[in-house]
């Protein structure tokens, strides 16, 4: 058997033995280890538990646990609906009014947190039973929360661009500034399609009544002081570390201390809700670190492979492909797999193959893996709310009011995955959208 | 079910459960001697050299620690396609079939962790860098929490044999 042939094998073994329903880790740390004992017999023993130093000298993935800490800290702190209410009074009178706050509040979630969880639970607890109680369409809405809280990734900071960053060897700074205007883009394209589908059906979104919305303008502008909180943890976090204060890690238990900080100040802190935060942050946290020391050993048996010989060989070689023909194909490859393929196993097992191939491609213009890692992290938004396989759909299921039916979640979503390919489009017609602002910021 | 094996799932599901306790309060752990780095560098300029080394040892004990209590409470991602349409029943019956996957996988990470710790020990090994910590305590460590997460499998097989018995889990 050729080594093409194993790697197929190991491949589909893994594919096969995902759908029997076994936790991901295990199945993908067992297809490791078998191939490890059959190819290099007891010699490569050491190999998946190796994996466990590889994962060691990745310090960024120390932001991994603070930012999960720091999304449930978030939500359970009360600032969420302060904003909530803020920004119900300042967009009450747009058609659609509730579901265009609920997409500002994602951004700012996002602008906070480098993961989706964050604003799924915010989104799903706060924003969506007070939209059904208005009568908000169940469709609209359930797409308007999964769709928004999936810009978690793209807007900074991002856990998802951390780990491409460990991978490609690039800045995370650089990868954090190049998600902004994509981000910002994808966001307005939500914003612009809500309002469109409310003016043209106002069923679907009634507006407040009147005599809800009829407040002085001074209270209103007291409103606005929900605003600084949120802010003030974004200067601390994103601010600090672009402009080199502080380091990554360090500026991730900036971010976990302010809101600890902001939760003490509402008056939410207690000892049972620090030990509860600090179990549900153990179990995502383990489940994320386990699979990736699996999938780093899977890696290391198709790098021994030479699978990115073999794949360029493949699209470049016996294909024909032009340079974005190339991307092109991974595009559509990540987001297929994306479908199937836990993301963040995707990242670990599939990246280490296109990073060396885009690095190969001369596609006219500098900075090539920035501009990678914002069309990988947008196809991951993607996959995250794609069925059969996504954290952001599993999330919705387990925290959505009964009366959203899992109908409902799959219905929902295609708008926003139009969108987002539009917008992975867009930045792969016009690179500059991605790499402008960590161009201009590193010029200065 | 013989008494001796429900004695063992519940000590075992015991253990890790306080190993886990443990382990998550790491995680403030990690937040302070982070903070403590960026505090140090920035405010009072006296940096401390060790922090970030410090917090990269501490989550390599969290997430094996919590290893053992993860596989218990069932917090591992799975492809829940098919397997969410089972019964309770089917779930069990499945998850006896592929718990092979679980302790193959475990078994050679156990293997590969001993191998490496006994290297560690015999040579003394230390981690290159300036505080230049030795290795060997971590090592142990993992193949003390690698061997609580096998002892936790064979724990869920028991369990899974009890439901296909349609005995009452211990």
């Amino acid at each position: 058997m050729n080594d093409t042939s194993i790697a197929l094998v190991m491949f589909g073994g893994m594919l096969a033995l995902l759908l029997t329903g076994q936790r991901v880790f295990a199945v993908i740390g067992f297809v490791a280890s078998t191939a490890v004992l059959a190819l290099y017999g007891t010699g490569g023993v050491e190999i998946p538990f190796s994996a466990a130093f590889k994962l060691f000298n990745w310090f960024p993935m120390l932001t991994l646990p603070l930012f999960i800490y720091m999304g449930y800290v978030l939500s359970e702190s009360g600032i969420a609906e302060d904003l909530y209410r803020m920004l119900h009074v300042w967009f009450g009178r747009m058609a659609g009014g509730l579901a265009i706050g609920t997409l500002v509040l994602m951004v700012i979630v996002s602008a906070m947190n480098g993961l989706s969880v964050a604003g799924m639970a915010i989104g799903a607890t706060i924003a969506l039973p007070e939209m059904l109680r208005r009568g908000y369409d169940k469709v609209l809405i359930t797409g308007v929360v999964q769709g928004g809280s999936s810009l978690g990734i793209l807007v900074p900071p991002s856990v998802v661009m951390v780990l491409f960053g460990m991978i490609a060897r690039q800045p995370v700074s650089q990868l954090w500034l190049a998600g902004v205007i994509p981000g910002l883009i994808m966001a307005a394209m939500f914003i612009l399609y809500v309002s469109l589908r409310a003016r043209a059906n106002p069923a679907l979104a009634p507006t407040v009544s009147d005599e809800e919305l009829a407040m002085p303008l001074g209270e209103k502008l007291k409103l606005l002081r929900f605003g600084i909180i949120p802010f003030l943890i974004f200067f601390a976090m994103t601010g600090l570390f672009v402009t080199g204060f502080t380091s990554l890690v360090e500026s991730a238990a900036v971010g976990a201390t302010c809101a600890t900080l902001a939760a003490a100040v509402k008056g939410r802190l207690t000892l049972t809700m620090l030990h509860q935060t600090a179990r549900k942050t153990l179990g995502i946290s383990c489940m994320f670190l386990w699979l990736i020391l699996a999938a780093l050993a899977f890696g290391a048996v198709f790098d021994g492979l030479g699978a990115v010989r073999a794949i360029e060989r493949l699209f470049i070689t016996d294909w024909e492909l032009t340079p974005w023909q190339v991307v092109i194909m991974m595009q559509v490859s990540f987001i297929v797999m994306g479908m199937f393929l836990d993301d963040t196993a995707m990242l670990v097992i599939v990246a280490p193959l296109y990073v060396p191939l885009v690095k190969l491609l001369d596609l006219g213009f500098d900075n090539q893996l920035i501009w990678f890692g914002v069309l990988y992290t947008m196809t991951c938004q993607i996959a995250y709310i794609t069925p059969p396989f996504g954290y952001n759909l599993f999330l919705m299921r387990a925290l959505a009011p009964k009366e959203i039916s899992l109908l409902d979640i799959y219905r929902s979503i295609w708008p926003f995955v139009a969108m987002m390919a539009l917008t992975i489009a867009l930045v792969m017609l016009f690179p500059q959208l991605a790499l402008w602002l960590p161009e201009t910021v590193r010029g200065r | 079910m013989p008494a001796a094996l429900q004695l063992y799932v519940r000590l075992v599901d015991r253990l890790s459960g306080y190993v886990g306790v443990v382990a998550m309060y790491l995680i403030f752990v990690m937040l302070g001697v982070l903070l403590l780095d960026a505090v140090t560098r920035n405010v009072v300029d006296y940096p401390l050299h060790w922090c970030i080394e410090f917090a990269q040892f501490t989550l390599a004990a969290y997430y094996f620690m919590g290893g053992a209590l993860t596989l218990r409470d069932n917090d591992h991602v799975r492809m829940d396609l098919f397997y969410d349409r089972l019964s309770p029943r089917g779930k069990a019956r499945l998850d006896l079939l592929t718990a092979v996957c679980l302790l193959v996988y475990l078994g050679v990470l156990l293997f590969g962790s001993v191998s490496s710790t006994l290297y560690a020990i015999e040579t003394n090994e230390r981690r290159f860098s300036m505080w230049n910590p030795p290795m060997a305590p971590i090592k142990v460590l993992m193949v003390c929490c690698i061997v609580l997460m096998v002892l936790q499998g064979i724990s869920l097989v028991i369990k899974n044999i009890a439901v296909l018995r349609q005995e009452r889990t211990p």
